[in-house]
């Protein structure tokens, strides 16, 4: 195994890690720092929020976050199959297209059951 | 680069321990046991991993991609019957499961 | 290159500790996503660099965005969420250490622990994507079959048990928009005016 290769990605690593760190830190060292009661408090235009701040999410994110992974997992048994395209011959070809066949049984039963469409 | 097998398999016994763990102690809420299987699933990864450099045998690289791709539909079936189960009961606390017996 | 070993194993242990320890259910994904970041470093280590990436592509693109969907969907109001680990701490502790115990004893039995060190090296002069992809297809033929058929039933059935039809919803039909002609939608009637002077 050659490691050098990762060289690059390691001092991108480590650059991003320490900038991000940096802004952080220096941020909460050199701004001006003045907290209050008033300035702590919430504020929900004059009112107490009423309710959290984390907002409830539609189910129709899930789903379309559901089939994002599924495809991407497909995505991810494609690229071996294309490099390697030239060593497994027409077998290794048919079987790809099996996979893709029955996965597309799949995208035609979600488009016919209108999961992809957003009312 | 020089590897020790020992270590690799400690690595993957704690995190597979850590998972079991986080199975039995977490009383709060589903997610958290998703979570703890995916660790599970993770652990498994390394030692096949592992096994399959050590081996210089390919077959332990490639059942990890299945076991990947098991753990993502695991993952999305489960997180499907916890959305249904959150929409039903209100809640994802461990003891309400109970009702879900028939 | 053990330094890296380490540094990767002691953050995967901790923030796995973290994941099943912390309250919030929003940082215990953060914390996962942090021991996938870090596994797929020991990955690249053990010479697996294509599972890797697909890790990093996987699960902390795919996966952890999906924990973190279903964990603010589900809106999970943190007072209500006690810390009740007392109460089956011991009996947990117990069983894991009885599990690490024999995951210890079974893998300390192995012959190949016996002989240290071993080289990690790629012998075919072949990138770990290709050798992979040269077995994965052809003589797997039937577990990655299997595994499509997997993924199709994942996708069936996250669809069944989630997607839900509102009535009474108005939809935009755009075929229907566009082939409205001026003859389907407009009527023309030409009054016959009897009181014209």
């Amino acid at each position: 195994m050659n490691y050098t290769e990762y060289l690059p990605i390691f001092i991108f690593i480590v650059i991003a890690f320490s900038m991000s760190l940096g802004f952080a830190l220096l941020s909460g060292f050199v701004g001006p720092n003045k907290p209050d009661k008033e300035k702590l408090s919430a504020y929900e235009c004059g009112f107490e929020p009423f309710e959290d701040a984390r907002v409830k999410f539609d189910v129709r994110f899930y789903l379309v976050a559901i089939l994002f992974i599924i495809f991407d997992l497909e995505v991810a048994f494609l690229f071996p199959w294309a490099i390697s395209l030239s060593l497994i011959g027409l077998t290794g070809y048919f079987s790809m297209m099996l996979f893709l066949l029955i996965l597309t049984v799949g995208f035609i039963y979600e488009w016919k059951k209108g999961a992809l469409d957003w009312e | 680069m020089q590897i020790n097998p020992t270590y690799f398999t400690l690595l993957s016994a704690l995190l597979f321990s850590i998972g079991m763990l986080g199975i039995f102690l977490n009383r709060r809420s589903i997610i958290i046991i998703l979570m703890s299987i995916e660790l599970l699933l993770l652990s498994v990864n390394i030692n096949l991993v592992a096994f399959s450099a050590f081996h210089q045998n390919l077959t332990g690289q490639v059942f990890t991609m299945f076991v990947l791709t098991v753990a993502a539909a695991e993952a999305a079936i489960g997180l499907a019957i916890l959305v249904v189960f959150f929409r039903n009961k209100g809640s994802i606390r461990v003891e309400d499961t109970q009702q879900l017996k028939g | 290159m053990n330094l890296f070993f380490f540094l990767f194993s002691a953050i995967i242990v901790l923030s796995a500790i973290a994941v099943i320890s912390s309250r919030n259910p929003v940082h215990s994904v953060l914390f996962l996503i942090l021991a996938f970041v870090n596994a797929a470093g020991i990955f690249v280590l053990a010479g697996a660099e294509f599972l890797a990436m697909i890790l990093l592509i996987v699960y902390v693109g795919a996966v952890a965005v999906l924990f973190l969907f279903v964990v603010m969907m589900l809106n999970i109001n943190l007072e209500e969420i006690k810390f009740q680990v007392k109460k089956y701490f011991f009996s947990g502790l117990f069983v894991g250490l009885i599990l690490l115990a024999e995951l210890f004893f079974s893998f300390s039995n192995l012959d190949l622990i016996r002989n240290k060190n071993v080289m990690v090296t790629n012998s075919k002069n072949l990138t770990n994507t290709h050798q992979i992809g040269s077995i994965i297809y052809t003589e797997y033929f039937f577990v990655f079959q299997l595994s499509g058929c997997i993924l199709l039933v994942a996708m069936i059935g996250a669809i069944v048990l989630t997607l839900r039809k509102r009535p009474g919803v108005l939809r935009q039909t755009v075929s229907k928009q566009i082939d409205r002609k001026k003859e389907d939608s407009i009527e023309i009637i030409k009054f016959k005016n009897n009181n014209a002077n």
